[in-house]
């Protein structure tokens, strides 16, 4: 499980001002779910699974999400963002064991 | 020296269930993340909608939101889902959350999105896990407070939820 935490962003290579530019960003996690035991009830324990994901672009917040567990072993997030001008795109991605991981993405005009 | 261990490791293992059971989520969250976790809870459909909106009037989005998933996932434990909403993102006029809820999921709430105006368009898609068949919902919030919703069926053949 050495790759636990590792992003990867996609954005489009071909990019112009003002365009808004879909971004999807992978992490490799394992998004523990709830294990029960034999009688059904909850295993009580620290689940590691992510709970919010934060994307900032020129250092402001375009979009979080606050995940549950319901969402997918290394899960795959898309968002948007207006492009205005060159700078640096960053996903972050942190989960319940204090795990920070984070992906950067530099926006450069073509 | 080991049944000295023992004991100690016993003790230390009580005082951790004790404190799950306070905690009553059905997360088992360590007390400083309780409120990280507070989303995601294990109640049923109606009361996660209790908790989250609190009875506000929700209109029909289907105009506006439009919700992409899956008629039949094959496998509950990633499912594609989109959720796009036609919104103009000017600073006062823009979606400020979008909920994702799985109403067949023991823990009904998936995600929620809070967006920008910067983001220049009310888009989000993830891939997340549903438990069985039933109904899923995109709830947008405006950033007037208003609520639209819409929801979808989808048919699980395999269930992807172990919680």
């Amino acid at each position: 499980m050495s790759d636990i935490g590792k992003v990867r962003l996609r954005v489009p290579s071909d990019i112009k001002p003002g365009d808004v530019v879909q971004v999807r960003a992978l992490v490799i996690h394992p998004m523990e779910r709830i294990e029960r035991d034999a009688q059904g009830k909850i295993i009580q324990k620290n689940y590691n699974y992510i709970n919010k994901v934060i994307v900032t672009y020129l250092g402001k917040s375009v979009a979080t999400f606050d995940t549950t567990q319901n969402v997918a072993e290394n899960p795959f997030f898309t968002f948007t963002f207006k492009a205005t001008s060159p700078g640096q795109l960053k996903v972050q991605f942190l989960d319940t064991t204090g795990g920070r991981y984070e992906g950067v993405a530099d926006i450069k005009f073509s | 020296m080991t049944g000295y261990r023992r004991v100690s490791r016993r003790t230390a293992l009580k005082t951790l269930s004790a404190l799950g059971v306070a905690a009553a989520c059905g997360l088992g969250p360590m007390p400083p993340r309780a409120s990280a976790q507070a989303l995601g809870q294990n109640e049923s459909v109606d009361d996660a909608m209790k908790r989250l909106f609190g009875g506000k009037a929700m209109k029909d989005g289907a105009a506006t939101v439009k919700l992409d998933v899956p008629l039949i996932a094959e496998n509950g434990a990633v499912v594609p889902i989109s959720v796009s909403v036609d919104s103009p993102m000017t600073p006062t006029n823009y979606v400020k959350y979008i909920y994702v809820v799985a109403d067949k999921n023991r823990i009904p709430v998936v995600t929620r999105v809070t967006l920008a105006p910067e983001a220049g368009r009310a888009f989000m898609a993830a891939t997340i896990r549903l438990g069985e068949s039933g109904d899923v919902r995109a709830i947008v919030e405006q950033s007037d407070g208003s609520l639209l919703a819409v929801k979808r069926e989808v048919k699980v053949t395999v269930g992807g939820c172990g919680g």
